[in-house]
């Protein structure tokens, strides 16, 4: 796990990677710079998650196999549950990183996890 | 009333997961038959537990079963899944002042008046409240402004001209969806794969998407929320917003990859800004 | 102000709205581990405000003495999730003593990581928002019914 989430603390920009329990919405694992709280980025992920999700399905998009959350000042990136048996893989990032380099290792810690 | 009952029983038999359910369980409430009304409020409530519009009738077939604490307990549930939702507001209020608590009944009412100032229903509630009689319980026919999901894309797009909204943009007429705060649709329409409209469904989520990305941000330091790129298992969808009020929802094939469909919301952003400053 | 939350202390009112805002839980009290109510949220009826104060001091009362018995700090926070709904019990300890907030949430709107998050920041105004130097009143037993049915009216504006 640790070394999955290293992966992608290894891109430019990211600020810390986490893998979160869906359901819950409470941190598994993380590798989090100073400064970033991880309970409140697993708690707000995974409710964001299940949000975006239900109208998804609505929408008849499918399961979300990954989003973009982009703001102001960072950007959160999420891989979500069922790609990865309920877990959330989470990247917290700067407003200008490598958003397809990021979403490639989320994927990839993703299947690691699984 | 039969008729239009056996037609919407027929088409909720058709499709099991559309929201003509609603309609149906209002009709069978009106004619009385609560039973009934209770069935097909249930089993919505089981296939779309996060409408507020099904917990909505929910309540106002329990209020009629005179259940009300259990009315309650739903109408406070709609307002937690879209605080603006003025048919519950104005049920909440009428709960209130059953129990004789005037101030709860008539902030309930104020609450539902700054949604919809144009409703006369709310301003003759809280004339009748304060002169002591009860307000009338809540009937979705009694309110102009019905609740966001019950909105009928037909009404709403035609009435604002939809088309204009988004002209000459790539695939103008399909896939867009503008929206205001409270869920309701302002031009647009959105269609599964198929081929049954959705526009109500997503458009009764995406307000609370919207609240839930700005919260996020706001919380973890990362400033204002500018976008939200998701990719689907059958398709791709990109929620920007307009002004701080409207929401535009984007939706397209898998195909289409998050960059592309990102420039493409730019410019229906802009658009819709635009539309939004003539109104 | 959330409608349905009231407060026998007005102090608890402010931070007690916020947490049920922004954590969407459906139920809340917030009550000394004697089971005296400070506050409550969602509660439509004064017997169901009555039971859950007395089954979560119960149980603040029975998971402290296991905590005690294995020389440990007492616990922090206890956690219960069925299919549909959640509770969450915490303690933590303020100017006038330790306090209980006992939370019921829907697994549909809200999770227990949102819960946690926003306890933490009920208990931090709580904390804040405290009245200094004043000591918890003593409810003598001749006291207690008209106390209790003091604060049940309060607690449902009647």
């Amino acid at each position: 796990m640790s070394k999955a989430l290293d992966l992608i603390t290894r891109v430019r920009g990211v600020r810390g990677a986490m893998l979160v329990s869906t359901e819950d919405g409470l941190v598994v694992a993380e590798q989090l710079m100073e400064g970033i709280k991880g309970g409140a980025v697993a708690a707000l992920a995974a409710s964001l998650a299940g949000r975006l999700g239900r109208a998804m399905e609505a929408a008849g998009t499918g399961t979300s196999v990954f989003w973009h959350l982009q703001a102001e000042q960072g950007a959160l990136l999420v891989v979500p549950g069922d790609a990865s048996g309920g877990i959330l893989v989470v990247a917290v990032a700067e407003p200008d990183v490598n958003i397809g380099l990021v979403r490639l290792e989320l994927l990839r810690a993703a299947e690691a996890v699984v | 009333m039969a008729d239009e009952i056996r037609a919407l029983s027929a088409q909720l038999a058709q499709d099991p997961q559309s929201l003509v359910f609603l309609r149906l369980g209002e009709a069978l409430r009106r004619k009385g038959q609560l039973d009934a009304a209770l069935r097909v409020a249930v089993n919505g409530l089981e296939r779309h537990p996060h409408l507020a519009d099904a917990h909505d009738l929910y309540a106002r077939i329990l209020t009629d079963k005179h259940d009300y604490a259990r009315a309650f307990d739903e109408w406070d549930m709609a307002v937690r899944i879209a605080p603006h939702h003025t048919g519950a507001l104005k049920g909440l209020a009428f709960l209130y002042f059953k129990v004789g608590d005037v101030a709860q009944a008539e902030a309930h009412l104020e609450q539902a008046r700054k949604v919809e100032p144009d409703d006369p229903s709310i301003d003759q509630a809280i004339v009748m409240m304060r002169k002591g009689a009860a307000p009338p319980a809540p009937e979705p026919s009694a309110a102009p402004s019905p609740p966001a999901a019950a909105v009928s894309p037909a009404a709403a797009s035609s009435a604002l001209d939809e088309a204009r909204v988004f002209a000459g943009l790539e695939g103008a007429n399909e896939g867009l969806l503008l929206i205001d705060g409270a869920g309701r649709v302002l031009g647009g329409s959105l269609k599964d794969k198929a081929g049954t409209d959705v526009t109500d469904a997503v458009a009764a989520y995406l307000a609370g998407v919207s609240q839930e990305a700005a919260r996020t941000a706001k919380l973890l330091g990362l400033g204002a929320w500018m976008g939200l790129s998701a990719e689907g298992q059958n398709g791709n969808v990109h929620l920007a917003h307009p002004t701080p009020e409207a929401l535009l929802l984007v939706v397209r094939e898998r195909g289409m990859p998050l960059g592309r469909l990102a420039i493409l919301a730019q410019r229906a952003t802009l658009m819709a800004r635009r539309w939004l400053e003539k109104q | 102000m959330s409608p349905q939350t009231r407060a026998v202390e007005s102090w608890t009112l402010r931070p007690l709205t916020d947490f049920v805002r922004e954590a969407s839980v459906r139920l809340v009290l917030v009550l000394t581990p004697a089971g005296q109510v400070l506050a409550q949220s969602g509660f439509s009826r004064a017997v169901d405000v009555m039971s859950a104060a007395a089954l979560a001091a119960a149980i603040v009362a029975s998971t402290g003495e296991l905590a005690r018995q294995l020389r440990q700090q007492p616990f922090a926070a206890l956690s219960h999730q069925g299919p549909k709904t959640g509770f969450f019990l915490a303690t933590f300890v303020t100017d006038r003593g330790t306090l209980a907030v006992l939370a019921a949430y829907d697994l549909d709107v809200s999770s227990l990581g949102l819960v946690q998050l926003f306890y933490e920041q009920l208990a931090a105004d709580l904390k804040a928002a405290t009245p200094k130097g004043t000591v918890p009143k003593q409810v003598l037993a001749a006291d207690f019914e008209r106390e209790l049915t003091d604060s049940l009216n309060t607690l449902f504006g009647r």
